[in-house]
């Protein structure tokens, strides 16, 4: 009731969503270019899984739909990074800060909206991969989940603190486009893991994306349950627990952002 | 409950609408405001009078808590920004200088969420939404994307998102900046209306005649400081320049009378306090010359004329720099 936190975090959230509907476009672009991708490289990740020694009945999608959601899902700092700038950009992030609502709320509630962006769009592309380019899961679902959920989360804290770190969204969106190539690269979702170069391997444990993948591979393709992919997607918490303090150390709330113009 | 609070917050009748005290604020070299004064009497209208640069919007910035100052007390209806921050926000409209809105979104929606923002849901939001439409002619474009607006109804609907919340001291920074006649007409009368209905209003412009028009109390702000505060006739009073002015078909001639004349091509200006009263002894004084003379004039001080005078020739902050510095050490750190 009346001017609570709850109610002013109820009312943010509302409105992103208000304003997602308003521009779905550059989710649905992330979440189609995945599976556009995917159409054509299906053959190309058979044969490298095969080569790699994962055995004659894969088909492809044991690697692609995951790696190509990995690396698609990091290309959505981009919308991070929008969701944060455009609010300077429209001159109504002082309106906000003028009002009774604290800082963290303000972030916290585009948290809550991108989070769930996140989740759904790896949700989409993992049921477009199962029916259009039938990707079995031998271990399971849920270990799929237990890994999803903190990826989603620790790519939602990457582009906060892209935010908080960048002045302006030129700026973020050049790091965050190069960062998500690396860390498809090194996460082992471009190309197998089997398949990295050598001068990559022992960069890859610094990438979210190494662990995402080492915990959907544990649940696609070796079969594993929950506790196998507890180590992988704690290490995704632990991304996200940094990257969290990176934002709340650096966030000004009063700092100007260049958003167009 | 916000629905039905009053205006005032419920602070008490006596407690000043905006006190602001010694308030300095710096952007690096530059001395933005220094030491201002301002209190604001619940339910009155102040106009912020000041050219470009003058630091009204770094005022409003302060006052809404945007900004940290060096120095200085602010308290809104007897809220400490700096200890009460929330409290004093909740009591607190401000529209600022440019104009702040969701282009994709429709003005209902724009509405909506700063209502929702201060706690009002269903039927309570959307009657609260009715009442600050109405007056700023916003009703017929409710569905319509802010995007698609005209500047002037744009700035209505910033203006809007500002009350939705029923604040008790509204900041209008330039409000009228750019807009057509109807809706400055708008704007005035709105600001009007809600003094009327106890809300306080400090309203900042460089625009003279939107001062006169509201019959606020003008304070004066050059450079950073408060020149002058006052209502518009007093401070037409005290600093207005009248004169009576003469003009003449050939040269002017000279002229002996106790008050200072100046000469500007044909014309001869003598600067009087009360030119209705001496202008007998002026012609007197012209005595065969009169024949030259081609009209005689009675000139009225202005608002306009008492702010050019004020703000004339006035040293800025920068002038006593050293002696800031001096004080800077004393000053009451504010945060
Ligand atoms: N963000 C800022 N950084 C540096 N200087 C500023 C900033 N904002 C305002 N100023 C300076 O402070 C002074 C007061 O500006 P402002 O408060 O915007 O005046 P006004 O609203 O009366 O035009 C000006 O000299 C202006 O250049
Ligand atoms: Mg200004």
């Amino acid at each position: 009731m009346g001017d609570s936190a709850l109610n002013r975090m109820t009312a943010l959230v509302r409105q992103d969503i208000r304003l997602l509907l308003r521009d779905p476009a550059p989710l649905l672009i992330r979440t189609v270019m995945p599976l556009v991708i995917m159409g054509f490289m299906q053959p190309l990740f058979r044969a490298a899984l095969q080569a790699g020694g994962a055995g004659t009945d894969v088909n492809g999608a044991e690697q692609g739909v995951p790696g190509m959601a990995v690396m698609f899902l990091f290309f959505m700092m981009n919308v991070v990074g929008f969701a944060m700038f455009r609010e300077h950009g429209w001159n109504t992030w002082d309106r906000l800060r003028a009002g009774t609502a604290r800082p963290v709320e303000l972030l916290a509630a585009r948290l809550v909206v991108l989070l769930a962006a996140a989740v759904l769009q790896l949700t989409v592309i993992f049921v477009a991969g199962g029916l259009l380019f039938g990707l079995r899961v031998s271990g399971s679902w849920l270990a799929l989940v237990v890994v999803a959920l903190p990826l989603a989360l620790s790519v939602v804290m990457l582009g906060m603190a892209l935010v908080v770190l960048c002045r302006t969204i030129s700026q973020l969106s050049v790091v965050a486009n190069i960062l998500a190539l690396v860390f498809a690269g090194l996460g082992g979702a471009l190309t197998p893991q089997s398949a990295m170069p050598d001068w990559a391997v022992p960069f890859a444990p610094f990438a979210p994306s190494h662990w995402a993948m080492r915990g959907f591979n544990e649940a696609i393709l070796h079969g594993g349950g929950v506790p196998d992919v507890l180590l992988p997607a704690g290490v995704l918490c632990l991304f996200a627990a940094g990257l969290a303090a990176v934002t709340l150390v650096f966030f000004r709330a009063e700092d100007r952002k260049l958003s167009w113009s | 409950m916000p629905a039905d609070r009053r205006p005032a917050g419920g602070a008490a009748p006596g407690t000043p609408a905006l006190s602001v005290r010694g308030l300095r604020k710096s952007y690096g070299d530059t001395t933005a405001l220094d030491r201002v004064d301002l209190e604001i009497a619940q339910g009155t209208i102040v106009g912020l009078l000041g050219h470009n640069g003058a630091g009204k919007t770094t005022l409003m910035s302060l006052v809404a808590g945007l900004r940290r100052p060096d120095a200085g007390e602010i308290e809104v209806l007897g809220r400490s920004m700096a200890r009460d921050a929330r409290r004093a926000r909740r009591e607190l409209g401000l529209a600022p200088q440019e104009l702040g809105i969701y282009p994709p979104l429709t003005v209902r929606q724009n509405l909506r969420f700063f209502a929702e923002l201060a706690g009002l849901r269903g039927r309570a939001a959307r009657q609260r939404i009715e009442e600050v439409a109405e007056p700023l002619a916003l009703n017929a474009l409710m569905d319509r994307r802010a995007a698609h607006l005209s500047g002037g109804e744009q700035r209505r609907v910033h203006t809007a998102m500002a009350l939705v919340h029923r604040p008790g001291l509204v900041l209008l920074d330039e409000p009228t900046a750019g807009v057509d006649v109807e809706t400055r007409a708008r704007i005035l009368a709105h600001v009007r209306e809600l003094a009327a209905q106890g809300t306080t209003v400090c309203y900042s412009t460089h625009y003279l005649p939107e001062i006169e028009e509201l019959a606020a109390d003008v304070v004066v702000l050059h450079r950073g400081r408060v020149l002058t505060r006052g209502g518009v006739d007093e401070l037409v009073r005290r600093h207005g320049d009248s004169a009576v002015e003469l003009v003449f078909s050939g040269e002017p001639p000279a002229l002996d009378l106790p008050w200072p004349v100046t000469r500007h091509g044909d014309r001869l200006r003598v600067r009087v306090e009360q030119p209705q009263l001496v202008t007998g002894r002026i012609l007197a004084a012209l005595g065969d010359a009169a024949a030259g003379l081609s009209a005689l004039r009675v000139v009225k001080p202005t608002l306009d004329s008492v702010f050019l005078r004020l703000t004339a020739g006035t040293p800025g902050p920068d002038a006593g720099e050293d002696r800031n510095r001096d004080e800077r050490t004393g000053a009451v750190r504010h945060g």
